[in-house]
């Protein structure tokens, strides 16, 4: 059971000392239970920072944009950033380490373990409070304990109303920090890995069909599965599709004739692309942290396309994202016992 | 007007040094196949991003076959065995979507094997015959 009295002491004791120039972590919402994310620099800030079920944000995006802001300042900091991070926020950092995006020396881990529970999913809460907005949530032991508007409060066993991908998470402590709080209960075995994805499978294909044209046919294209992605760092999307500059010289026909893998409008056939071409790019570096999917306005289901590239690159390539700093990427590297048979 | 009977349109992208010279030697052996697939050379199967493949289907393709060198035979040394980790990837994920399987291929076919292409896209033709056209992921211009 970690004390929040020992996170936001490491926090200050860390900004005091001056060895981290800002923390990365989460502090209360200005509404409801949610807490947000929130990068402090000061050590008095540090009684604000919180950890409680509702702390679902991949940190590890904010080592992303701390990283642009730096290259557009045109500034290298002396000090390392630390960063507050659960097993999946360690895993995707791992990734980015692994891709040098940033050296590990630039950063500092806390480390935070989910122990016995994960983050709430919001709708299977509502379901078990028949809509009641709780005020606040917190962890107990492996339930959590949330106070409703009325000021009382209700245990709730935290494996009825955590979020999927922590149900099935497979690594909940994480292995790489500076510091860790908080226990290892890796393979608590709350769900199988891929229990979700294994479901979607077994449908037949037309069946699959149906459904996945349903999503795409939804998709709304706000980009926020991309944005919310500590992985989507690109500062230039393919799917914008902007490398044509457009000067008053560009003739009707340059413009007519640009290359167009993709349309921005939001069209099954380029949805569908949009979403492929997503997974693809995550292939390998997917550390299933589940973000596009809590943050999808309409509902799709991407951990399962994410899901199903981690576990063939698994199955097939005895491939774990996210494990080894030093690993090769998927993509870019090749066994010669890789499956051929499928292809003449 | 009469309707017109439905011919699978394949775009298959084919290396340089490999499948483009072995459907050169189909040619000029004067080998009868199909006329259902548009050759597109690039310089080796390592470089067919998935989103080519992802684009022909949305540009209307009924079939998209990816063809290159035998493993240990990549002009390259080692695209042909890039290509073969990524495209499976893009195979296992379009059968997970509900396109199907048969739609996307992949061949190794050498700059002899000029037989081989023809059957590669023989069968590739008769198993798209029956699909009937794809216009699950086309783009729709209507």
């Amino acid at each position: 059971m970690i004390k929040l009295q020992d996170i936001r002491d490491t926090a200050r004791d860390m900004l005091t000392k001056g060895e981290v120039r800002a923390v990365i972590g989460w502090q209360a919402g200005s509404r409801g239970m949610e807490a947000e994310p929130v990068t402090i620099t000061d050590a008095a800030q540090a009684g604000n920072l919180v950890w409680d079920p509702t702390c679902y944000h991949n940190l590890s995006l904010y080592l992303v944009n701390d990283k642009k802001a730096q290259a557009h300042a045109k500034q290298k900091p002396v000090l390392p950033i630390a960063i507050i991070a659960k097993g999946c926020d360690a895993r995707s950092t791992v990734v980015l380490l692994q891709e040098n995006y940033f050296k590990r020396d630039e950063i500092y881990i806390i480390g935070v373990s989910c122990e016995g529970s994960g983050v709430v999913d919001k709708k299977k809460l509502a379901t078990a409070l028949n809509g009641v907005q709780p005020t606040a949530a917190a962890f107990d032991g492996d339930d959590y304990v949330v106070t409703l508007p009325d000021g009382s409060e209700k245990r709730l066993p935290a494996r009825e109303v955590m979020a999927n991908r922590c149900l099935e998470c497979r690594e909940p402590f994480p292995k790489e920090h500076n510091i860790v709080l908080g226990e290892n209960k890796t393979g608590r075995g709350y769900a199988e890995p891929f229990a979700e994805l294994a479901a979607a499978e077994a449908k037949s294909g037309a069946d699959r069909w149906d459904y996945w044209e349903r999503q795409f046919d939804r998709c709304i294209r706000c980009f926020a599965c991309r944005s919310v992605c500590p992985m989507c760092f690109c500062d230039e999307c393919v799917v914008d599709s902007i490398e044509l500059k457009v000067a008053p010289a560009t003739t009707a026909e340059e413009k007519a004739t640009r290359t167009r893998w993709i349309e921005r409008s939001n069209t099954r056939a380029d949805n569908f692309v949009y979403h492929m071409t997503r997974a693809m790019h995550l292939a390998g570096r997917c550390i299933d942290c589940g973000e596009c999917e809590r943050v999808c306005p309409v509902n799709i289901p991407l951990r399962l396309l994410n899901n199903k590239l981690e576990r063939e690159s698994r199955e097939a390539f005895g491939y774990e994202p996210g494990a080894s700093i030093g690993a090769p990427s998927l993509v870019a590297s090749f066994l010669d016992e890789d499956p051929g048979s499928w292809i003449r | 007007m009469s309707e017109q009977a439905y011919e699978p349109r394949i775009v298959a992208f084919l290396c340089k040094w490999c499948s483009s010279a072995g459907s050169d030697l189909a040619g000029v052996s004067r080998i009868q196949y199909p006329a259902n697939a548009t050759p597109i050379q690039v310089m080796c199967t390592g470089g067919v991003s998935p989103m080519y493949v992802l684009s022909a289907f949305r540009k209307g393709a009924d079939g998209v076959l990816v063809s290159g060198c035998h493993p240990g035979d990549c002009h390259y040394i080692e695209g042909n065995y890039l290509a073969r980790r990524k495209l499976h990837l893009v195979k296992e994920l379009l059968d997970f979507v509900g396109i199907e399987p048969n739609r996307f291929r992949m061949s190794w076919v050498s700059a002899a094997e000029g037989g081989k292409f023809a059957q590669v896209v023989h069968d590739f033709v008769e198993d798209l015959r029956p699909l009937g056209p794809q216009d699950k992921v086309k783009v729709d211009r209507s």
